[in-house]
């Protein structure tokens, strides 16, 4: 069975991994181990205490903190619970306007602001942009993932949450 | 007259029980245990293998066959072994949409009693471009032979392959003008074509009298009858040498193994859960020559795609809240969804190529009724489905990759795909001769960013995994366009920690021809059909088409003073207007226009991908290699990613990290004092959506989804708290 060490894992996550070795990883069986070594690194990065159930961005985290369960910023934010939409707590730049556009693309042509625009959601607290929607003015924001958190601990990890 | 299946059943029966015990076990055919892969896994497993081979083995002798440079040089094309019944056991590599596309056209003559007439017999040719048969758009041709052993049906083989040219209402094999079936081209309806393993003279007559450039297409059908027979003998070779009654169980577990595969797969990679996102297509042709006033000349389309990943493994994608069909070339049949969901599907999870239609049995498409996905009207037009088919898996690549990273699958997830705007043109030839022809390089568009590294730079597109622009020396021996030049375009991936891979483009001088009609397809207008991943920002895909007709390039060549090779940095002042005298002009949308001759100059972008991630956590040190080599441009660099650069003494760049981290957080505390929390911008937006301030194409847009679909309306009307219909749809019915 492929298994890869928690340093590897580390490398990988971090982008830092040698590009010939990351290539093997890609083309290789799937390490089985690869769920809680992944969380372990995670874990290590993060500052805070809360246990990582299931990373759902590159900086967002849903977490066990007490008896509930928290969408969490890398940096300890919380949005509040997991199964709500976290984006709706987070704070939002809006780019609709030629001007505004065009600081992110300054040489193409670029979208009509009537037709669509740019939102990016960003964490009120450390400011990371954790991510980007490009939608037509008035489209409700859109809800990413809302996992089946109990199935996949009990069914498919084997492991109670 | 009729030939038995080797159930002894007829294959109509066959086909209605197959499915029947489907339904009743959930397993392919019934097959609840894999009896002889439990018996013997190694002769189970050489066998496939080997199947496998015969498939790619007959397509590369087959590209060697074709005189299209679409199929010789971009490999647009792919073959597969078939059961009795049509699904796919085996496939080759190449553009795997259409494994499950062919399935559903030998299906089709099935369940239309093809056994009785026009019968089915060894040595039979059946073709079959209908998309609502069985393939995406009327240039992807596919033919199939039946394999007969013993005097019995034990299986087919068939043959894919993209036509540069459909003879439709714009030369070309997309047919962007098409807005009716009627206008997209030569159709062969299920169609035999030919006999004896002979491909019949009035079938290539038609051929002959209706195409543009008939050399593609019928040296094309030439080599898809060649591989069908190389992989039919190979199987009946087989059979000689396994049994009859071991091949007939074999192959069916293939695809029940494969099946249980992707299951496997799922559960191993990916969370189990809901996962969404959407995408737009913005379309504009008013006041453009030639389109008729069927419908609205501009119009935008949103494609919200709901994900469930159920925790036995099955992936379920759900259309549902998107947009009628239309009087366009964009619309798809439920068969070319399919083909769009294998080739990206197969790219992401089924990449040791033993993959067959077990896979596709392990997923299902919601295809809302009347939709582009599924229009309850089959006189559309689909010619190019590939606009909206891109974009939307594109938003199923991107759901699928944060499965990945919820798993820790991270080198994995991917931004995917995004379109890749094609050329298409006709007229007469640098050699005086009719000619049209479909231009393939745009299957090396810049793909998005990964999770761990940047898209690759025009390297990449979702439609044909191979993704090679072919060689520039043979794209001009096939049309009347002389290259000078072929450039990255800056900044064209989405800005992100990892950037989308980059685009390029290419600047012709028409030459040697008074009459060449250029036509684009598959880009939009308006809006992003993309979207960036975790912070990463969409690529720009809404690149307007600059031309010059009647350059002075003769002279200033004579000249040698510097030509146009680009269209430049300056979105307001292109290095075609800076260096070239004529006619300029700039063209949102489609290129549809008067034809081009010797002298004119004409530009084409593509498209870059996606980012990944926060672009204040890019590489410097990458970035300043970036700036090298043209990828990025300084004032990006430092505009977009807060990078400030330096040069050394030789002018190259370098990354100045003190001052980038000073400026970063500059950049971050920026950030934090613009934004505003979302429940405010919620409120303030409120207003907006109740009045319906909208421009007219985004009030049709909101409006058809609500008319469509009670979800949409239902979420709509929560999200903003408003009641939607009667926002949109005033004086509507309940």
């Amino acid at each position: 069975m492929t298994s890869y060490s928690k340093e590897v894992i580390a490398d990988l996550v971090a982008g830092t991994l040698p590009w010939p070795q990351t290539r093997r990883v890609m083309s290789a069986y799937k390490d089985d181990d690869r769920f809680f070594k992944y969380v372990a690194v995670l874990q290590d990065r993060v500052g805070w205490k809360d246990p990582i159930l299931l990373p759902v961005s590159d900086h967002l985290f849903i977490c066990q903190s007490g008896d509930e369960r928290v969408t969490r910023c890398e940096c300890g934010h919380s949005f509040g619970d997991y199964r709500k939409n976290w984006k709706l707590n987070a704070a939002i730049i809006v780019r609709n306007t030629e001007e505004s556009l065009r600081e992110i693309y300054p040489n193409s042509d670029i979208p009509d602001p009537q037709w669509m625009e740019i939102r990016e959601f960003i964490c009120p607290e450390c400011g990371t942009m954790h991510e980007v929607e490009a939608a037509a003015p008035g489209y409700p924001i859109v809800h990413d993932f809302q996992p089946d958190l109990e199935g996949f601990y009990r069914e498919w990890l084997g492991k109670p949450l | 007259m009729l030939d038995k299946p080797a159930s002894a059943l007829r294959i109509r029966e066959r086909l209605i029980e197959s499915e029947r015990l489907m339904e009743e076990t959930g397993c392919y055919d019934g097959i609840t245990e894999l009896q002889l892969r439990n018996q013997d896994p190694l002769k189970f497993e050489t066998l496939h293998t080997k199947l496998r081979a015969y498939c790619v083995s007959a397509r590369e002798m087959a590209r060697r066959i074709s005189a299209s440079p679409g199929v010789r040089e971009v490999g647009e094309m792919v073959v597969a072994i078939y059961t009795p019944e049509g699904d796919a056991i085996a496939l080759s590599n190449g553009i795997m949409v259409h494994v499950h596309t062919m399935s559903r056209f030998i299906k089709w003559m099935i369940r239309n009693g093809y056994e009785e007439n026009p019968c089915i017999r060894d040595g039979d040719i059946f073709a079959n471009n209908d998309a609502f048969i069985g393939t995406v758009q009327v240039p992807d041709v596919m033919d199939v032979v039946p394999i007969f052993h013993s005097g019995k049906l034990v299986g087919w083989a068939g043959a894919v392959c993209h036509e540069l040219e459909a003879g439709g209402i714009t030369p070309g094999g997309d047919v962007a003008l098409a807005q009716e079936r009627f206008t997209e081209g030569l159709f062969v309806c299920a169609e035999k074509v030919g006999e004896n393993d002979e491909i019949r003279r009035d079938y290539v007559i038609r051929c002959e009298r209706n195409l543009r450039m008939p050399i593609y297409w019928v040296l094309d059908e030439k080599a898809k009858v060649a591989s069908c027979i190389d992989m039919r003998e190979s199987v009946k070779a087989l059979i000689d040498e396994i049994g009859l009654d071991y091949w007939m169980q074999v192959s069916k577990e293939f695809i029940e193994e494969g099946r249980r595969a992707q299951l496997a797969r799922t559960r191993q990679l990916t969370v189990p859960g809901i996962y969404r996102g959407h995408t737009f297509y913005g379309h504009v042709t008013k006041g453009k020559p030639g389109y008729q006033p069927l419908g609205d000349p501009d119009w935008l389309y949103n494609m919200p795609i709901e994900m469930e990943i159920t925790t036995d493994g099955k992936i379920i994608m759900d259309f549902e809240g998107t947009q009628p069909w239309g009087y366009h070339s964009m619309n798809c049949t439920p068969a070319g969804m399919d083909g769009g969901m294998f080739v990206t599907l197969t790219q992401h999870m089924n990449f040791e190529g033993l993959v067959n239609d077990g896979a596709w049995m392990a997923t299902e498409l919601k295809l809302p009724h009347g939709t582009w996905t599924n229009p309850d009207n089959e006189m559309v037009a689909t010619a190019t489905s590939w606009a909206l088919l891109l974009p939307a898996y594109g938003v199923f690549q991107r759901l699928l990759s944060r499965s990945f990273i919820g798993r820790g699958f991270v080198e994995e997830a991917f931004v995917g795909q995004v379109n890749s705007p094609m050329i298409e043109m006709g007229g007469t030839s640098q050699y005086g001769k009719l000619f049209g022809m479909a231009h393939f390089e745009c299957a090396a568009a810049g793909s998005g960013a990964l999770a761990i590294k940047d898209g690759l730079d025009t390297a990449y597109v979702g439609w044909n995994p191979e993704s090679d622009m072919g060689n520039i020396e043979i794209w001009e021996q096939n049309m009347p366009m002389l290259y000078i030049g072929r450039s990255i375009v800056p900044n064209s991936g989405g800005a992100g920690k990892y950037r989308g891979g980059c685009s390029f483009v290419s600047t012709w001088l028409v030459s040697k021809t008074d009459h060449l009609r250029l036509v684009t397809s598959e880009h939009s207008s308006r809006v992003f059909d993309n979207g960036g991943m975790c912070g990463g920002y969409p690529a720009p895909t809404c690149q307007k088409h600059r031309a010059v007709r009647n350059s002075n390039i003769f002279e200033l060549a004579e000249k040698r003073a510097p030509l146009a090779h680009h269209t430049g940095t300056n979105p307001h002042r292109s290095e075609l207007e800076l260096r070239l005298q004529g006619e300029h002009v700039t063209m949102e949308g489609p290129y549809i226009t008067a034809p081009h001759k010797t002298g004119d100059v004409f530009t084409h972008s593509y498209n870059g991908g996606g980012g990944y991630g926060d672009v204040l956590e890019r590489d410097p040190l990458k970035t300043a290699a970036d700036v090298e080599n043209g990828y990025l441009t300084k004032e990006a660099a430092e505009g977009i990613f807060g990078i400030m650069l330096d040069e050394d003494e030789d002018g190259y760049p370098v990354a100045n990290l003190e001052a980038t981290k000073r400026h970063r957080a500059e950049m971050r505390a920026k950030r934090l004092a613009k934004a505003k929390p979302v429940s405010e911008w919620i409120a303030s937006e409120r207003g907006r959506v109740e009045k319906a301030d909208f421009a007219p194409e985004v009030k049709k847009m909101y409006a058809s989804a609500i008319k469509l679909s009670s979800r949409f309306t239902r979420e709509f009307s929560d999200f903003w708290n408003v009641d939607a219909r009667s926002i949109f749809m005033p004086g509507a019915k309940p």
